[in-house]
């Protein structure tokens, strides 16, 4: 199985709305995939069915070959858009949560993360700033060795140097055995850092390609590409 | 050393002329030992498939091999250096004489142009 | 997996029960020395604190109920339904294992509530006029259990039987209501109450259909009625074995509804 992520004829549809219309899609082992798209392309709603949040209408979804499930759930790391931690915990009880529910986290590697943003394991997320619990949830999803990332805005709300961490571990996270997936609108700053891009739209695959050959047929860079592609 | 990549160039190609820059400037003497892959493309701030692609091709041309499990070096062979530093140099030539071209100077001009601004910045110190 | 979902739901809950029962504790300990001082005999400003404590106890004890159904409530709600449900929901365990978790903390906080209330009910009554009383009680179920043997006891755990699936189907019947509220886009509280409602009518029409099928059915066993020596057995184990059966059809619909709700029609926003 050389796909991490396989969609065919992947539809869902909400009262009154086609977020995905026939969906076909293959992402390889060991690629850092760009899923690119205006708000209400459908982004979403695909990363939630990749993670099983929620149920295709039709056509199939397959991660390394399983319905997403219990299984799935044990090989993807999702990091959501929003912040899902709770507020009682402190960061030190999250290492353990994720520990205990995750057979492949990695305690060292988040403790190391942690020091290197200068965030206390004892605070209390309660205390924390937004930008802060970001970057503590980020850490506990980049500190699991997944064999499928996928992280809904990971660079959004965050200042230009954190941003940068973020993308040199992304990199130095790599394993020719795992994927990332990444649904952005800072193309720019997580162009150079991707193998592909997807581009969505009104629930339909719009463009597939390798950010070379982008740059190579259309001399110009993926971001001004979009812009194009989607201009209002 | 910052990786200074353009956003309208395939990243590859760039990484390519920067390797070799890298390697014709002495940064990566000949018969040196390179970083991994992936401590590369971190450096970089580049996919690590990206930088693969880079480092192949140059072995590809003969800049660089690699020996299985000591990993990746650049070639012993100084002829191979200095004929990589040759064609950036011819490259950049081509590029500045196009440049020139666009402004509207022949060659005659251009030619005799670089001359002057040569001799004015030796005499500058 | 259930276990460990377990543990952390104990520990997200604990932080609010502990501190309300060492409340009630030290209420029960304040409220106490008052009585052994006899200061409910006294008047006037002497009274005033006394009447303070007690009304705080009063209202401690009537929180314990109120707080056990809302956190109940609010655990399930926050935590699968709202923001807190991406992490839930991907986390490697099947969509019933949470309602499992849920609703067994549920059942022993409940469990433990009631304890802790009672105890502390019973310490502030009891005093050398009520022990009589008390001692007289607990030899009449002596009483009882010796003479009627494993009959009693067959009772005995039926009863028990039917008080924690009664406590479980009623916590899953409210989980049922928060998952239909949860529908509603503006109006969820009221949404979820309404679904409350709905199910406590159609509870309402069936435990009555019932009823009405058992009145013929003679409670005193053929007796005629009640004495403590006659006592009709099965008559009672019957009708604690439809209670519990009504109880366990009813909480299954609300389990398999929930699960339903959170495998298939699951919308996190």
């Amino acid at each position: 199985m050389d796909s991490i992520l396989e969609c065919r004829n992947l539809t869902k549809y909400f009262p009154g709305c086609l977020a995905l219309n026939s969906v076909n899609l293959a992402i390889p082992k060991g690629q850092i995939v760009g899923l690119l798209g205006p708000n209400g392309s459908g982004k979403s709603t695909l990363i939630k069915l990749i993670n099983g949040l929620l149920t295709p209408s039709g056509g199939e979804i397959d991660i390394n070959g399983m319905k997403p499930g219990v299984e799935t759930k044990k090989i993807i790391s999702y990091l959501p858009e929003r912040t899902y931690l709770n507020n009682w915990m402190t960061v030190q009880n999250m290492i353990d949560f994720f520990g205990d529910f995750y057979a492949d986290f990695n305690k060292a590697k988040a403790y190391d993360m942690l020091q290197r943003l200068h965030i206390n394991p004892n605070d209390r997320l309660k205390t924390m700033s937004k930008g802060t619990k970001e970057k503590v949830q980020l850490i506990l999803v980049m500190s699991r060795e997944a064999e499928l990332y996928v992280l809904d805005e990971p660079i959004g709300g965050v200042d230009p140097a954190a941003r940068d961490y973020i993308l040199d571990t992304i990199i130095s996270n790599y394993s020719e055995n795992a994927s990332l997936i990444l649904s952005t609108h800072l193309i720019t700053d997580v162009e150079k850092i991707l193998d592909g891009v997807i581009f969505i739209n009104a629930g339909n695959i719009v463009l597939t390609s390798s950010v070379d050959e982008i740059r190579e047929k259309e001399n110009k860079s993926v971001d001004a590409l979009f812009r194009e592609v989607f201009k209002c | 050393m910052p990786w200074n990549l353009k956003s309208d160039r395939p990243i590859y190609s760039q990484l390519i002329e920067q390797i070799q820059q890298m390697v014709v400037s002495g940064i990566y003497p000949a018969g040196a030992k390179l970083p991994s892959v992936r401590d590369m493309a971190a450096e970089a701030s580049v996919n690590p498939n990206t930088m693969q692609r880079a480092l192949s091709q140059l072995e590809t041309e003969g800049l660089l091999y690699s020996q299985r499990t000591s990993g990746r070096f650049v070639t012993e062979d100084a002829e191979k250096i200095m004929q990589t530093k040759n064609e950036l140099a011819v490259s950049l030539i081509h590029e500045f004489i196009t440049k020139m071209n666009q402004l509207g100077y022949d060659r005659q001009q251009t030619v005799s142009l670089l001359g002057s601004v040569m001799k004015e910045e030796e005499q500058n110190g | 997996m259930l276990g460990k979902l377990i543990k952390y739901e104990w520990k997200a809950t604990q932080r609010i029960f502990l501190p309300l029962y060492g409340l009630i504790v030290l209420f029960t300990l304040i409220n106490k020395a008052f009585f052994v001082f006899n200061f409910d005999k006294t008047s006037g400003m002497a009274l005033v604190p006394f009447v303070i404590t007690m009304i705080i106890y009063c209202v401690l004890i009537a929180a314990t109920g109120i707080v056990t159904l809302v956190v109940s409530i609010q655990r399930f709600y926050k935590n699968l339904l709202g923001d807190e449900g991406y992490l839930s929901f991907t986390l490697p365990v099947k969509p019933h294992s949470h309602i499992d978790s849920k609703m067994i903390v549920t059942l022993i906080w409940t469990l433990l509530s009631i304890a802790v209330a009672a105890l502390s009910i019973f310490i502030l009554a009891v005093n050398s006029d009520t022990v009589r009383d008390f001692s007289e009680f607990c030899a009449a179920v002596g009483r009882f259990f010796s003479q009627y043997g494993f009959q009693a006891y067959g009772l005995l755990i039926e009863l028990i039987v039917l008080m924690l699936v009664s406590v479980l189907s009623g916590t899953l019947e409210i989980y049922a209501a928060v998952t239909v509220g949860n529908l509603s886009g503006k109006h969820k509280l009221l949404a979820g109450f309404g679904a409350y409602i709905g199910f406590g009518v159609v509870e309402q029409i069936v435990f009555s259909a019932l009823f009405n099928a058992g009145k013929g059915f003679d409670f005193t066993g053929g007796y005629g009625q009640l004495s403590f020596d006659k006592l009709p057995f099965a008559a009672f184990a019957a009708g604690f074995g439809v209670l519990i059966l009504y109880s366990l059809v009813f909480g299954a619909a609300f389990y398999f509804f929930t699960n339903w709700m959170l495998s298939k029609k699951l919308n996190l926003e």
